[in-house]
């Protein structure tokens, strides 16, 4: 692990009149498989959200790489309307778009990185089958596949087992402990399971009363500083 | 029906090019309205068009002028982020539907052509288009459409995953707003050649045909506009045979298609389940 990937300056975010994070100072250290814990209504989704840039901050600045590079995200499974006639691999190849842009084809590469994606989250024999044809487990590792293809530094996810049942949030977390400690990926997640975060990391992000702070956790840092 | 394809071909070849076109256009935009659960946003905007007709009489301007400053201007309204609005964007569509509705009856109670007359522009009779109007419409959607597909693929995916496509650095609200403008601009072009009923056919049941046939988005996009032509046709040959009027015949040959589409999809399945056994 070394210097940080994404710092967060005097950072506040506020939903009209309400602020949900004050002057939040962070400095988030390449590798680490970080989990954002707090009660409901802490702000860690809040936090998260503002470090990929998809809500505005009100005052102060986050510095993170994802001009250059995107962040891989991966959001709850139920955000994609199951309405929707799109397939497995459709969704994933949907990751390539920082790379493909408007009018290219998919490459031979890509197409391979797709295929290496789902592969890795055993998913190859489902690439046919539509989003709404999946489990819940399935769902949440199309939309891992999806953050994964582009082959991002940062992986940022929104309570990603929050809907799944036990094997499947085993699983699910089995394979983003493997990225964060076999291929060196930074992971963020907010989630609300303190004691089972702590046998995976030693650290987590603290969020409260609008505040953010990395304090130890547990016995499962094997990878973090 | 033989005879009645070759007279149709014959005495009405702009109104068959004008159905077939319309109906390939909408059938194919409506895919994304019904995918994004905005079917609303068809019959809304197709008033809004024939309101625009109806204001255009009394000032004087051109039908289709006026149709598209209302529509434009609607949809621009429509494109204002709702989140975090005290009211739903369907809501707002309803206000806007009634208030088009009402100001179309309105507005043609004081205009100076003769009833009739309005009415035939207002609500559009396919049978009824001409050259001039067929050029209109080729003028205005084969661009519409060409927008549509070479920028499909930011479209589909603001449509699919709006966060996740803003985090791959798809700008989510141009691509969004592109596809409303072009929606707002084919039922403009359209309402007053085919009437608002037919164009809200065409966008919601020939799309929902398409995607209770197949599940493959690609398929759903070539299936909706060939049964849009396909009732099209059909449904001008029977109003032809038959004498009855052709855009309310188009709009029961569409719903006929898509209950047949049903029955041929559950009867595929227990086909396909009792050969499984």
């Amino acid at each position: 692990m070394s210097g940080s990937i994404i710092t967060c300056k005097d950072v506040c975010v506020a939903y009209g009149r309400t602020e949900v994070l004050h002057q939040v100072n962070l400095e988030i250290p390449d590798g680490i498989f970080l989990p954002f814990t707090g009660p409901n209504g802490s702000g860690k989704t809040s936090l998260l959200r503002a470090i990929l840039g998809l809500i505005p901050i009100r005052k102060g600045r986050i510095h993170s790489p994802f001009q250059q590079n995107a962040a891989g995200y991966v959001p709850q499974h139920k955000v994609i309307d199951p309405l929707f006639p799109v397939s497995v691999r459709q969704i994933v190849e949907m990751g390539l778009y920082p790379k493909r842009r408007l009018f290219r084809p998919l490459s031979a590469e890509q197409h391979d990185a797709a295929e290496n994606a789902l592969d890795m989250l055993n998913m190859a024999e489902h690439t046919d089958k539509t989003f709404r044809e999946l489990s819940g487990g399935m769902k949440q590792k199309t939309l891992i596949a999806r953050a994964l293809v582009s082959e991002p530094d940062v992986i940022i996810m929104d309570e990603p087992t929050s809907e799944l049942d036990e094997q499947s949030e085993q699983e699910v977390l089995g394979h983003l402990i493997k990225l964060n400690r076999q291929y060196g990926k930074t992971v963020l997640m907010a989630h609300h399971d303190l004691e089972l975060m702590g046998t995976l990391t030693s650290n987590m992000c603290q969020v409260r009363h609008g505040k953010a702070v990395i304090v130890p956790i547990g016995n499962g840092g094997q990878t973090d500083a | 029906m033989h005879e009645a394809m070759q007279c149709l071909y014959c005495q009405f070849p702009e109104a068959l090019r004008a159905g077939l076109l319309v109906s390939a256009v909408c059938a194919l935009l409506g895919v994304f309205v019904i995918l994004k659960r905005a079917v609303f946003i068809g019959i809304t905007l197709s008033e809004v068009a024939t309101c625009g007709v109806a204001a255009s009489f009394l000032l004087g301007i051109p039908p289709l002028m006026g149709s598209l400053v209302l529509v434009l201007a609607s949809v621009s309204l429509l494109a204002i982020p709702f989140e975090k609005q005290r009211i739903p964007r369907d809501t707002l569509m309803g206000i806007m539907f009634i208030a088009a509705s009402a100001l179309s009856i309105l507005l043609v109670s004081k205009s100076g052509p003769g009833l009739m007359e309005v009415n035939a522009v207002l609500y559009g009779d396919l049978i009824l288009s001409s050259k001039k109007e067929l050029y209109t419409l080729l003028v205005l959607l084969v661009p519409a459409l060409l927008l549509f597909l070479i920028f499909l693929r930011p479209i589909l995916y603001s449509f699919v995953d709006r966060e996740a496509a803003k985090v791959m650095g798809i700008r989510t609200w141009i691509w969004e707003s592109l596809y409303f403008l072009i929606l707002g601009v084919v039922i403009s072009a359209t309402s007053q050649i085919a009437g608002a009923l037919l164009v809200f056919c065409y966008l919601v049941v020939c799309p929902a045909t398409a995607l209770m046939l197949s599940k493959r988005i690609k398929w759903v996009m070539a299936i909706a506009p060939l049964a849009g032509m396909f009732a099209t046709f059909l449904g001008m040959v029977i109003s032809f045979e038959h004498d009855l009027p052709t855009n309310q015949t188009i709009c029961i040959v569409s719903c006929a298609l898509f209950v047949t589409g049903i029955l041929v999809k559950q009867i595929g399945l227990f086909m396909f389940s009792r050969i499984s056994h």
